[in-house]
């Protein structure tokens, strides 16, 4: 429309100038404001694959023989529409390069010797051909079908260019080449015994097409099986890695993938693929182990456990191995002492722990330290031998744990505090001792300060801590005896005012938490101020929101405190 | 949240789960706390790991981290209908909240109606609005004295009305479960100056106040409406409250003489406490029309109003 009028305006009169400026600009606005619009939805769609559990494949395995001739940069801005045609196209010539490669087998190939032989008999060529293309797995086929050597280079060359598509632009047209059927193709791509520069690249674009949208990664479910089959131990290690990341992709789409993949088979050989002695592979099979067994379901994280190796590869890889693969080797502690009970009762027993808190302590890497510390944190909560037996006040690994943990509560992150909060404050459940050593110790400075300044979600987990530091329970029927020094420095340091808070919050567990803490201190505070203390910082007027609140049993806790110590008798000297 | 706290005596926290679980809500617990791998709580971390695989210096604009933020800040709030966003927890209210900053944006605006007369802060406008008929309006005042039925209740949708505020009071108990100690209408703590004249006035009255009082001829029990820890008023204010119950007294003398002796009766037991800061944040020393009033006071209460139930 406008270019329409653009072009057919007349020239170089001076009223018409000024209405073909007007036209030409508000072109240029709709292609600039169709372009600003394409850098929108790249950058959301960008923003959203940076949030998924799956990896795009861009640059070739370490180890590779490409490593030295790829030298592919990122193609940016591709014009969408440009992308997906290209990709279309890509797609057809892999169908194509398939159907040539039976006919050159035929002609050339060894098996084809044997088959021309009735074919001048029986004449049915056609029947034939159609036969050959159908039956991908025919067991003539299973001999290389190294004749045919342009062929061959032709799968590749086509292989290629689909791969470089899907792995270098900075959206891949993962939906093109689906609805360009993609995906059978690339299966008869896979097919045994054929090439492993072969196998490699098929198996490189399905990682790439696997790492879109959940859709696009459903897709993948009839490549599954071949993927499973070619992580063998009889493959090269560089195709099995690539399967492997192909795998991860899927696996961390969601636990209905995750269970088909396990239902295939696929955990025992990621398992091995794991203790390989070569880091990247190593590193690709740990990630992908990690994203199979993250559950909900607790199946594969008790399987994993219970093979053999596993335990001592993690410990080895723990102690040893460089800051990447420790951290993917971490992830997978992390799932596996958050679902399995098995698993969490032999790793506490192991040196694990000792070895997370050394990574824990000497590491900076963000990357590394959030699988470590969670690890840590699950351990703790899960298993009471942690705090009982392996965490013993006087041993040095408790005092290395407990630094380790302050190290935490102390680094800018808000992932690192917020978990550390949590385990500290698991901690501070334990025995009396415990509470008397994080009492003595820099954590508590930290504490108070994440109380009153910190989010919400960490103020609350510090507010555990401290509370916990302040009670050691007494028998079932009875409420609990308070650890008055500690109650009496907590409060003197300021701490009211932040427990508060958290009574005033729209969070049932948190008011909660805070009624119980106010409840600690009037209660337990020498000399009765407790109440007096609760009232000047605002006590009684949060206490009071409960008033109207939905929750009936927050209404009669709030309601009784307030009875009980702000009763008549308040107030009188 | 997940929470599964594991005491270190299972066995008998399995016997006994009910009075653990009354314990639970009334005294802090302190127990570990284990959370299932794909808690909401993780999920900072999840998003942090994502990131960092992919070598990426995330542009995220401000707003865009402040989005996350939110979002993962509201879903580690565990609300009674478990999903990921916040519904305001007061009575009858459901607004949808998406975050900690908005609930309390939204319960100062919604939540918090304050009477312009004389700054008590109610939780809606409708009891606001009954407030300020009750205490600032003759009009009101004069209906009541000829025997209208004035006093709604405040429950919406109930629409009953009675004639007295005792009245009103036994009825909110009776139909509709409020707490003994509930008291719509809260006196305010008075100046100073109040205090002492009637510190003055009470070594003289002395004698004859008793606890136990329950058949006062003119219904002047001794209720202790609990001031003791209500916020003081402006002085004007409070002597315009004053003022205003003398006229009351001329239309009203059953009702206004209640009043005036509840007030004098009650500042008795006041305390000089530390002054209160005049700061405006959300929530601090603001006075409330609603508030407690402990046990004892409301055993004396009720055998006061039972003269005057309708």
């Amino acid at each position: 429309m406008a270019d329409g009028s653009a072009s057919g305006s007349p020239s170089s009169a001076s009223p018409h100038q000024h209405h073909r400026d007007a036209i030409k600009s508000s072109v240029h606005n709709s292609a600039s404001s169709r372009r600003r619009e394409h850098a929108i939805a790249v950058g959301k769609e960008r923003r959203e694959a940076l949030m998924r559990a799956k990896r795009v494949c861009r640059a070739p395995l370490s180890g590779s023989d490409e490593t030295a001739m790829e030298e592919g940069d990122m193609v940016i801005d591709e014009e969408k529409a440009d992308l997906e045609a290209r990709t279309a196209q890509a797609v057809e010539e892999l169908k194509s390069a398939l159907s040539t490669q039976y006919i050159s087998t035929i002609e050339t190939s060894f098996c084809a010797n044997l088959v021309l032989g009735i074919l001048f008999d029986s004449l049915n060529i056609i029947e034939l051909k159609s036969a050959f293309i159908n039956h991908s797995m025919c067991p003539l086929l299973k001999f290389p079908c190294s004749g045919g050597k342009g062929a061959q280079k032709k799968k590749i060359e086509v292989l290629r260019a689909l791969r470089r598509l899907l792995s270098q632009s900075e959206v891949p047209p993962v939906e093109a080449a689906i609805k360009a059927g993609a995906i059978p193709l690339l299966v008869q791509y896979l097919s045994f015994g054929s090439s492993d520069e072969q196998l490699l690249e098929a198996a490189w674009c399905l990682t790439n097409i696997a790492a879109g949208e959940p859709e696009e990664t459903k897709s993948l479910v009839p490549a599954l099986p071949l993927l499973i089959a070619h992580l063998g131990e009889k493959s090269s290690t560089l195709v099995a890695e690539q399967c492997a990341w192909a795998i991860g992709n899927v696996a961390g789409e969601g636990a209905d993938l995750r269970s088909k993949l396990l239902a295939q088979g696929a955990l025992w050989p990621l398992a091995r693929l794991m203790l390989s002695n070569k880091g990247s592979t190593a590193r690709t099979a740990a990630w992908a182990l990690s994203n199979l067994i993250k559950g909900p379901d607790p199946k594969a994280a008790n399987e994993l456990i219970g093979i053999d190796g596993v335990l001592n590869a993690i410990i080895r890889n723990l102690e040893k191995a460089d800051e990447e693969l420790a951290t993917e080797v971490a992830w997978v502690v992390v799932y596996l002492s958050a679902l399995s009970e098995k698993a969490t009762s032999l790793i506490v027993r192991s040196s694990v722990p000792q070895l997370l808190i050394g990574r824990l302590l000497a590491s900076e890497n963000l990357q590394l330290l959030i699988p470590v510390l969670r690890s840590l944190g699950n351990l703790v909560a899960a298993d009471g031998y942690m705090v009982d037996s392996v965490l013993i006040v006087g041993n040095s690994i408790t005092d290395q744990a407990l630094s380790s943990l302050i190290k935490c509560l102390k680094s800018e992150n808000r992932v690192l505090k917020k978990e550390a909060s949590w385990a500290m404050s698991n901690i501070a459940a334990g025995s009396f001792e415990h509470k008397k050593l994080i009492f003595a110790s820099e954590a508590m400075p930290s504490l108070m300060h994440l109380l009153t300044t910190a989010q919400f979600d960490i103020r609350r987990e510090a507010a555990y801590t401290l509370g916990n530091l302040c009670v050691v329970p007494a028998g079932n029927a009875e409420p609990p005896n308070i650890i008055v020094d500690h109650l009496v420095a907590i409060v003197n340091g300021g701490a009211l005012p932040g427990f508060i808070n958290l009574v005033r919050s729209a969070d049932i567990e948190s008011a909660r938490l805070g009624l119980q803490f106010l409840e600690l201190v009037m209660r337990g505070y020498p000399n009765g101020q407790g109440p007096q203390l609760v009232e000047r910082e605002d006590g009684i007027e949060a206490m009071e929101r409960f008033q109207f609140h939905e929750n009936e049993l927050m209404r009669n806790l709030a309601n009784g405190l307030v009875d009980k110590y702000f009763g008549e008798d308040y107030g009188l000297e | 949240m997940h929470q599964m706290p594991v005491d270190a005596m299972e066995e008998e926290a399995e016997a006994t789960p009910k009075a653990a679980a009354g314990l639970e809500l009334g005294f802090w617990l302190a127990a570990r706390r284990r959370l299932a791998a794909d808690d909401p709580f993780f999920a900072a971390g999840d998003l942090e790991r994502e990131l960092l695989a992919k070598h990426v210096a995330l542009n995220l604009l401000e707003d865009d981290w402040n989005q996350l933020e939110k979002m993962e800040v509201a879903s580690t709030c565990h609300v009674s209908n478990c999903c990921s966003t916040l519904f305001c927890p007061i009575a009858g209210c459901g607004a949808h909240l998406d975050c900690l900053e908005d609930f309390e944006d939204h319960y100062v605006t919604r939540h918090t109606a304050s009477c312009s007369v004389c700054s008590r802060i109610y939780p809606t406008s409708r009891l606001l609005s009954i407030h300020v008929s009750e205490a600032h309006d003759s009009y009101f005042q004069a209906k009541v004295a000829r025997g209208f039925p004035m006093y709604e209740c405040l429950v919406e949708g109930c629409g009953v009305k009675l004639k007295s505020y005792k009245s009103r009071q036994q009825h909110l108990i009776d139909k509709h479960q409020f707490p003994k100690s509930f008291e719509f209408f809260k006196k305010a703590r008075p100046s100073q100056h109040q205090r002492h004249k009637s510190q003055r006035r009470q070594t003289a009255h002395r004698g004859e106040e008793t606890r136990d009082s329950s058949m006062d001829v003119d219904g002047k029990g001794t209720r202790q409406t609990n001031l003791r820890y209500r916020p003081k008023q402006h002085d004007h204010k409070e002597s315009k409250e004053n003022e205003h119950q003398h006229k009351e007294a001329k239309e009203n003398e059953m009702e206004v003489q209640q009043k005036i002796d509840e007030l004098t009766s009650a500042v008795s037991k006041l305390t000089t406490a530390d002054s209160t800061p005049a700061n405006v944040t959300f929530g601090h020393r603001r006075s409330r029309g609603l508030t407690f009033v402990p046990r004892s006071i409301r055993q004396n209460k009720q055998a006061a109003s039972q003269p005057e139930a309708k």
